[in-house]
This record gives structure tokens, C-alpha cells and sequence, in this order.
């Protein structure tokens, strides 16, 4: 980041009604190693300009990846051409009064930093991992690897607003399938949930090695286990699968960008309709559910999103009834709702839209061990791989890796290819029994597609393990 | 832009030492995005991207990195040398690669079609055309561009200008049909004709609702609809390593445990030219490689990783082995009798948020979207509930399809994830029956 960035920029500012400029300075690494071997690694380093201008009913957007003072220049006028030219032809023309100036920073608090860590040590410790894999001779495929991404944005405008964000994160992945009889089963860790906010310092903490061979084993049993049965029976619920469902059925269709219509050509609408805020009784008394951008090392923490809104938690669902949509200040301001701080971009060449932040399911009272011994007849599930849902985010089908049965309060056989459906209004009315925190634990996800044009951007859940009844299961074929 | 790509590539050539190899891939963009919602728009701008993949291959190690450039060349050689610098300090620490395999010999190419597009003509004439209607989609217009340089001397570059409207129109009750026109030149006659058709299906999808219960139906699959049983089968479906590793779909089938009918042929074909024939280490692909033939499972999409992995002979695949241009060939339903040869089943225009259910057996999900009707003897009745499906490739291509209609279908990807696509499909529409409705 350019430490003068802002002495550079300010004096291009127009003079129109708003105009806000938005650096972001990305850097990403994977590595991976498969089979044994270390795959090419990847290095990206990607910094540009987002400038938008609100003028006299119009908006438009320009964005380079020339951030030399003539670039910037440039997208300005790209800026102020489409402002000119939507004058009177858009959707909606902000209240400019609702925008507050304001200053500030965010760093992810980074202990151990990941470039004090060698390519090679990195490169090392992944081939030792992938040898902790490859523990079993029907081990058909392995592989493990670590992503590191950090994005440094700078947020300036026409009423002084200055601030200053980093956010790092790490995505460690593991992969490995067994083969028994042509059957092919697979566990993994990482992928879909296990991203922070930190620095090298959450590998050490996380020790892939020693959850490598627990992997390896489960994806072998898997691989000889019986096909889950297809009936209604209870289900438990591991975090690594309840932050797809929080995800699915509760964060988008609270998406206010969806319920407002930008969405219906892509990722959908909603079922949710602005009068259902209030009083709209989503699910059981035990659901709570927040916004919540101040948990330490979760995925989307953050101090302001990405038009200059200050974030703070907010409750989107309280004690089963539905709070307040997820939408950023001029959703807020169509809809005439309040407002959370969610107005995100996956980089510099893409503007806001209505995003998740971090969405949580607070914790309750009940530990494991008594979730467990109070149910006679149920399944308890683990790690997704299978989301599909209906537009309106309503009807979903999941799969997961592993399913454990459980009988007369006792976890028993584990079953292969499970899958469950329901329907999202009903769903969370059969909640049955929240985690304490002893069950809590901090996930997220770092590919959530959304928007036109396209953007993926990482988004986090923090969940306990849950209790639902009556969920109709089924199994592969 | 051509120009500064080759004194980029100059600029690093000239830094390389003896043992050291450069392969550089180029990718930029101009692109206008115009969304809208409610036949007005919601947002819009223009997106100037230009991005240059440096990879550096030193005694059989290799090590790549990505950078944004900004075209101001004194900022760009400062941005480029360091990092040239910073890869060979750090590839050395690397293992030597077992799989690395380039092209030595020189295939250059050229291809420029630049047809000029007005983004705000065309908005202008969406929004005309749109106004009494509830109108929400997204206008992508302008250039794209690609090329290759390596330091034996190879060059391709492929440049064309091209827009891609997509866009819903919802009626009061929220039912919709969705349309797409996409191409390098405007036609408003092309245009005016494809929105007079989707007003036209408003009327049908205006109907009373017909609420479906599960069941097995037989069901007519549009170009689209099938498109996306297609995306999924291309999740390693037609991947040599997929394959092998056991991750693919259709495994079994390229096992030569399972097949497709014999009207059901997939080719991975480049003629149209939309994506480059250049592959991101200098191979060039061929023009057509038949994946699926008369219902057999023929021919993966090696890369030269895999091949070099599992001692075959590499196809120019990039690494992630999925096609970019697949087509299915034509069967022999004529396409102007669809409705007749359907009798009574559901009209699937579109389907949504496809996903498997059991990977090891072909076996997906997924949801009705836009445009699904029921029809009785032939006629529209109506449009059709959300419906949930759950099904095998193996019966949508297999036993259960009934037929391929005699009219393919360019589709061209819509996906602007990163940066705007140049995919595409040709796939003609399918009637199968007994496909399963679950939920």
C-alpha cells in the first residue's frame, strides 16, 4: 500500500455529489502437494482502482488496474460518463445525507507472519503430510495444500472518510479417497470451512499431520460401509456441515439485494419478504442468529465494509424470530430497513453488493455427550460435500462425507453417501437442541459466488454442532 | 496491447539466464457491465484489466507467479524485474518437478476481430425495448484479449471485441423466462426477434400454476437444461486423472462398465474459434477430440501433467481437463415437433444449482428454474411449482432418453467470475423419460 495514496488521490476528486475511491492490493499463494509430488506453486500479486460516482441521479463506476495518477484519471471519467448517462434510468439514486464520513483501520492480528515461513519448509511439510495420507494401501488419491491470501484496501471520498483495512487468511485443504470394490468414498478437511483470519502461526495450531491419518482411516472404513437408509429420523448436526446450511438456508435469503430483485437473473430471489422482518417466526426458540464482524480470527471480520460503512453485531434472528435483513447502507435505504455492514467486493474490479459477513449461530446450553445419549433413533453428520438449493432458497437437498448412526444414545456404525432435504421454512423449526461452546467452533468459507458481474468472496460461520428432528435421509444408489 | 505485450516479453527475455525458460500468458480486458433490475439499471461501469502469467522453469523446477500490470511501462518493468528476480531466487528452493512438460517448437497464431461495440447504444436500446416489462439481467460488453509468448520464440494472441445481454422478464405473479443473445456485432433485428420471444412465452407462463408432486414424468430438456447436466458431467467427468484417481463421475464408464444410448456423442470442439487453440504452455489443441462416440466412453482430456503422470500421450488439455467448447451431436427429433413428440410430461427450459448425490454412480440434483411448463397432449398448460430433481447421467443419456432433437444450440458461458468467459457449448434439446421429481 502507498503510504501517500491518499494525498495522491484527493486532489483528483470531482466535484459531483459523491465520489468515493477504493485501492485494494491483493496477494495470494497456494501451495500444493499431491501424491507425493509439490505441485507448481502459484504466487499472485494484483492491485487496482474501484472509483464510483453519484451525481445528480446517476451512478457510475470506473475501474484499472493503472493505478499511476493518469489511470486513476481515466476511471474517474469512466466513472462520471456512466453517472451521466444512468441520470434518471436507475433502479434507485441513494439518499447522499445517509453517508457518514468516517476513519479507521483493521489488521489481521498475524503472530507468525507467512512470509517468515521458506517456500521449501512450507513444500516440506505439506509431502510429510501427504506421507501421513498415504497410510493405508487402498488409499487411492491424496493430496494437501495451503492457501494464503491478504488484501489491503485503502477507502477515500468526497467528505474525508479515510480508511485503511488488512485482512489475511489462510485455507488449508486436505484430501484423501479409499477404493474397496470399485466404491470410491473421500474425506477431506479444509475446503468448505476451515479458513481464518491469521497468519502461518494457524498450521502450527492445526497439526494436519496427526488429523491426516484420522482421514485416512475414516475414508477406508467409508469405503467398506453399508449405504446410508433412506427414512425421517433425527439428525445431529458437526459444524463443518451446519455452516453450509447456515449459509444456504438463513444467509442468502436474508441477502436484502436478493429480496429487493437485483439477483432473480442469477443466484435467485428470496422466499423472505421485507414484512416478514419482525415477526416472522423463522425457526425454533433456540435459534439465534448474528452479524457478527468482531470475532477474533473469523473470516470476515472486519471494522467497515467496502462503502465506508462501520460494522458492529446485530442480531438477524432473535430467540426463532427474524431481526433485520443482511443489507448494506443503500439496500437498507431502498428497502427503508435497517442496515448491517455488508456492502462487500471481492477486489478492486467489482463494486458492492449485499454480502454475507460473518454469520453466526450463537451457542446454547447442551454438550455433546447429553445431544448424543437424548436421542434413541438418528444420524449424526459431518462435512459437506454436496449443496444444491432452490432459487428462492427454499427447497435444498445436502450431502455429507460421513454419517455416524446413532442408537438408544450411543454413536454406532458409520454409513457411506448421505444426503439430507427439506425445506428451509420448516427446517429450522425442528431445531431441536443448540451446542454449548464446547461444540462452538470458528469456520468459514472462502468461495461464495453471488452477483452480476460474478464475484466469489470468503465469508464466515461460527457454529455448535445442532439437534434437528424428523429430517427425511437418504443414500446414494 | 499487442504491442506492450511483445516489449514486456522482450524486456524479460533479455534478463534470462542461459538455463532458464520463460512462459508468459496474457490476459486483458475493456469491459462495460450494465446491470439491471426492474427494466432500469443497477449498476454500471467499465472494468480496464490487463494481467501477465510469469512462469519460470530452472533445472527442471518451476515456479509461477501472477501480476496485475497497469500498462505504464516504467511502473510495469520496475513490477516485472523484481518479480523475475524473486522467482529465481525461490525456485531453486523447490523440488525438481516430475511432471513438467512444455512446448518447444514455435506455433505462433494471430486472430483480431475487432468489430467496435457501443455499450451505451446498446444499453440505450435494452432500455427501449424493455420499459413496460420487468426486466433484470446484466449487459457484459467489450474486448478480450489473449496471448502466449515463451522465450523459444513462440507467439499467439487472440482479440475480439463481443457482448453477452442475459437477462430475465418476470411476470407480476414472479414467474419468468430467460434469454440470452450473445455475439461480436449487434443485431437489433437479431434482438428484437429474441425478446418478442421471450414476451411471447410471458403469455404461457402467466397460466395457472400447475403444482407437481413428486414423481418420475417424462420431461423435455432444453438446449440449457441439459447444458447444465453437461457442467456437471464436465466436473471431472472427461478428466484423464479424474479418471484414474477415481474422482470423475464417469468412472465407470470410462471403465467400460457403463455406457450412454448409441444416438449420444460429446466432442470437445474448437472450430468455432471462441476460445484460443492455444494451451497456457504452448501446445496447440486440436481442433476436435471425441470424448463420448455413439454412447462409449472414447477419449479423456489429458494435460501434459497427466500424461507425463500416467506415461499417455497428452490432448493440449490445461490442467483442470474440462472441455471449454463441448458439443453434442444432433439426434433426430424434429425440433419444430418437440411439444408433439413430448405428448405429456414438463417443458424444462432451465435448470438450477445442479450437484451431485452420489458421485461414484452419475448420480446429480438439482432444481426447475426459468420457464418450466407443464404440457398435456401436446399444448402448454401451464408453468410448474419449483421442483427438486434427482437422477443418473446414466438414465438421462442412457436408457431412459427417448431422443436428441435435430437443432443444436450455441451457448455461450455467461460467467464473469475474475474475468469475463470465453466457454461455450453446442447442444441440441433431449426428451427423456422417468426422470425423477423428489421434492
Amino acid at each position: 500500500m502507498k503510504e501517500d495514496f491518499a494525498n495522491i488521490v484527493r486532489p483528483l476528486l470531482p466535484n459531483v455529489d459523491y465520489c468515493s475511491i477504493r485501492f485494494v492490493s491483493r496477494y495470494s499463494n497456494i501451495i500444493n502437494a499431491t501424491r507425493n509430488v509439490v505441485e507448481p506453486v502459484f504466487i499472485s500479486e494484483d492491485e487496482g482502482v474501484m472509483v464510483t460516482v453519484y451525481n445528480d441521479g446517476g451512478c457510475g463506476y470506473g475501474a484499472t488496474s493503472n493505478t499511476s495518477k493518469s489511470g486513476i484519471k481515466s476511471a474517474i471519467e469512466s466513472a462520471i460518463e456512466w453517472a451521466d448517462f444512468t441520470k434518471n434510468r436507475l433502479t434507485y439514486y441513494p439518499k447522499i445525507s445517509g453517508i457518514k464520513k468516517q476513519s479507521g483501520s483493521y489488521f489481521t492480528s498475524e503472530d507468525e507472519q507467512w512470509s517468515k515461513i521458506s517456500m521449501k519448509d512450507k513444500a516440506d511439510y505439506l509431502l510429510e503430510v501427504n506421507r501421513a495420507l498415504k497410510s493405508k494401501s487402498s488409499i487411492s488419491n491424496w493430496g494437501a495444500g495451503i492457501r494464503y491470501n491478504s488484501i489491503e484496501s485503502q477507502f477515500i471520498d468526497t467528505i474525508d472518510s479515510n480508511i485503511r483495512q488488512k485482512l489475511s487468511y489462510i485455507l488449508p485443504q486436505m484430501v484423501v479417497s479409499a477404493e474397496y470394490k470399485k466404491e470410491i468414498q473421500t474425506r477431506t478437511y479444509g475446503g468448505h470451512a476451515h479458513a481464518r483470519q491469521a497468519g502461518y502461526d494457524f498450521i502450527d495450531t492445526i497439526k494436519m499431520h496427526d488429523r491426516a491419518r484420522i482421514l485416512a482411516e475414516e475414508a477406508v472404513a467409508l469405503s467398506k460401509a453399508e449405504n446410508c437408509d433412506d427414512k425421517i429420523i433425527d439428525v445431529v448436526i458437526a459444524p463443518d456441515q451446519m455452516i453450509l446450511q447456515i449459509h444456504e438456508s438463513i444467509g442468502h435469503p436474508l441477502e436484502l439485494d436478493r429480496i429487493l430483485g437485483d439477483e432473480r437473473n442469477y443466484a435467485g430471489s428470496s422466499f423472505v419478504k421485507p414484512e416478514m422482518f419482525g415477526n416472522y417466526k423463522y425457526g425454533s426458540e433456540c435459534l439465534n442468529v448474528t452479524f457478527d464482524p468482531s470475532v477474533t480470527s473469523e473470516l470476515a471480520s472486519c471494522n467497515f465494509d467496502d462503502d465506508g460503512t462501520q460494522a458492529q453485531r446485530e442480531y438477524l434472528i432473535k430467540d426463532g424470530i427474524l431481526q433485520r435483513p443482511i443489507g448494506g447502507l443503500f439496500s437498507s435505504q431502498r428497502a427503508e430497513m435497517d442496515h448491517v455492514a455488508c456492502s462487500r467486493s471481492c477486489n478492486w474490479n467489482r463494486p458492492p453488493i449485499d454480502r454475507m459477513g460473518n454469520i453466526n449461530l450463537e451457542p446454547g446450553q447442551t454438550n455433546f455427550s447429553d445431544m448424543i445419549s437424548s436421542i434413541e433413533d438418528g444420524i449424526y453428520l459431518e462435512t459437506n460435500n454436496s449443496w444444491s438449493i432452490d432459487d428462492k432458497r427454499n427447497k435444498f437437498q445436502f450431502g455429507c462425507e460421513k454419517g455416524t448412526l446413532i442408537k438408544n444414545g450411543e454413536l454406532k456404525s458409520i454409513v457411506k453417501n448421505v444426503n439430507y432435504r427439506g425445506i428451509t421454512e420448516s427446517f429450522w423449526n425442528n431445531l431441536t437442541t443448540v451446542g454449548d461452546k464446547s461444540t462452538f467452533e470458528i469456520l468459514g468459507t472462502s468461495n461464495c459466488g453471488k452477483g452480476e458481474p460474478n464475484q466469489t468472496i470468503f465469508v464466515g460461520h461460527a457454529t455448535p454442532t445442532c439437534h434437528f428432528k424428523s429430517i427425511d435421509v437418504f443414500g446414494g444408489v | 496491447m499487442q504491442e506492450y505485450f511483445k516489449k514486456i516479453s522482450d524486456l524479460l527475455f533479455n534478463a534470462l539466464e542461459k538455463s532458464e525458460i520463460l512462459i508468459l500468458n496474457f490476459d486483458a480486458e475493456e469491459t462495460d457491465f450494465i446491470r439491471f433490475n426492474k427494466s432500469k439499471v443497477r449498476q454500471a461501469g467499465k472494468v480496464n484489466q490487463v494481467n501477465i502469467d510469469i512462469n519460470l522453469i530452472s533445472m527442471k523446477k518451476t515456479l509461477r507467479s501472477s501480476l496485475r500490470l497497469s500498462t505504464d511501462f516504467k511502473k510495469d518493468k520496475v513490477l516485472i524485474i523484481r518479480t523475475l528476480f524473486f522467482l529465481r531466487r525461490e525456485v531453486n528452493e523447490l523440488p525438481k518437478d516430475p511432471y513438467l512438460m512444455y512446448e518447444k517448437n514455435q506455433n505462433h497464431s494471430e486472430l483480431i476481430e475487432n468489430k467496435g461495440i457501443n455499450s451505451f447504444d446498446i444499453t440505450m436500446r435494452i432500455l427501449d425495448i424493455s420499459s413496460s416489462i420487468d426486466m433484470v439481467g446484466i449487459l457484459s460488453s467489450g474486448k478480450i484479449i489473449k496471448g502466449f509468448a515463451n522465450s523459444f520464440g513462440q507467439f499467439n494472441w487472440h482479440e475480439s471485441d463481443s457482448f453477452n445481454f442475459d437477462w430475465s422478464l418476470y411476470d407480476k405473479n414472479g414467474k419468468a423466462i430467460k434469454q440470452n443473445y450473445a455475439d461480436q456485432k449487434w443485431n437489433q433485428e437479431t434482438f428484437a426477434r429474441l425478446y418478442e420471444d421471450s414476451t411471447q412465452q410471458l403469455s404461457v407462463i402467466g397460466k395457472q400454476e400447475q403444482s407437481i408432486e413428486p414423481g418420475a414424468f417424462r420431461v423435455y430438456l432444453s438446449p440449457s437444461a441439459l447444458n447444465e447436466i453437461i457442467d456437471m458431467m464436465s466436473w471431472g467427468g472427461f478428466s484423464y486423472k479424474a479418471n484414474k484417481i477415481g474422482s470423475s463421475p464417469l468412472h465407470l464408464m470410462a471403465k467400460g462398465e457403463k455406457s450412454f444410448d448409441d444416438s449420444v456423442t460429446f466432442s470437445e470442439d474448437l472450430s468455432n474459434g471462441i476460445s484460443p487453440r492455444f494451451h497456457s504452455d504452448g501446445f496447440i489443441k486440436p481442433e476436435n477430440t471425441e470424448l463420448i462416440s455413439k454412447g462409449k466412453y472414447e477419449k479423456s482430456l489429458i494435460s501434459p501433467r497427466s500424461a507425463l503422470e500416467y506415461s499417455v500421450t497428452h490432448n493440449a488439455a490445461e490442467d483442470y481437463e474440462s472441455p471449454v467448447s463441448i458439443k453434442l451431436n444432433c439426434g433426430e427429433i424434429d425440433n419444430s415437433k418437440i411439444l408433439s413428440k413430448l405428448d405429456t410430461g414438463i417443458y424444462l427450459n432451465n435448470l438450477w444449482y445442479l450437484n451431485f448425490s452420489d458421485r461414484n454412480n452419475a448420480r446429480i440434483t438439482g432444481l426447475t428454474r426459468f420457464g418450466c411448463f407443464y404440457v398435456k397432449n401436446g399444448e402448454f398448460v401451464g408453468p410448474i411449482n419449483t421442483m427438486r430433481f434427482d437422477e443418473t447421467m446414466y438414465n438421462i443419456f442412457g436408457e431412459k432418453l427417448v431422443g436428441l432433437t435435430n437443432k443444436q444450440q450455441l451457448l455461450m458461458d455467461t460467467s464473469t467470475y475474475e474475468e469475463r468467459s470465453i466457454h461455450s457449448s453446442t447442444i441440441p434439446g433431449a426428451i427423456v423419460e422417468d426422470f425423477k421429481l423428489t421434492l
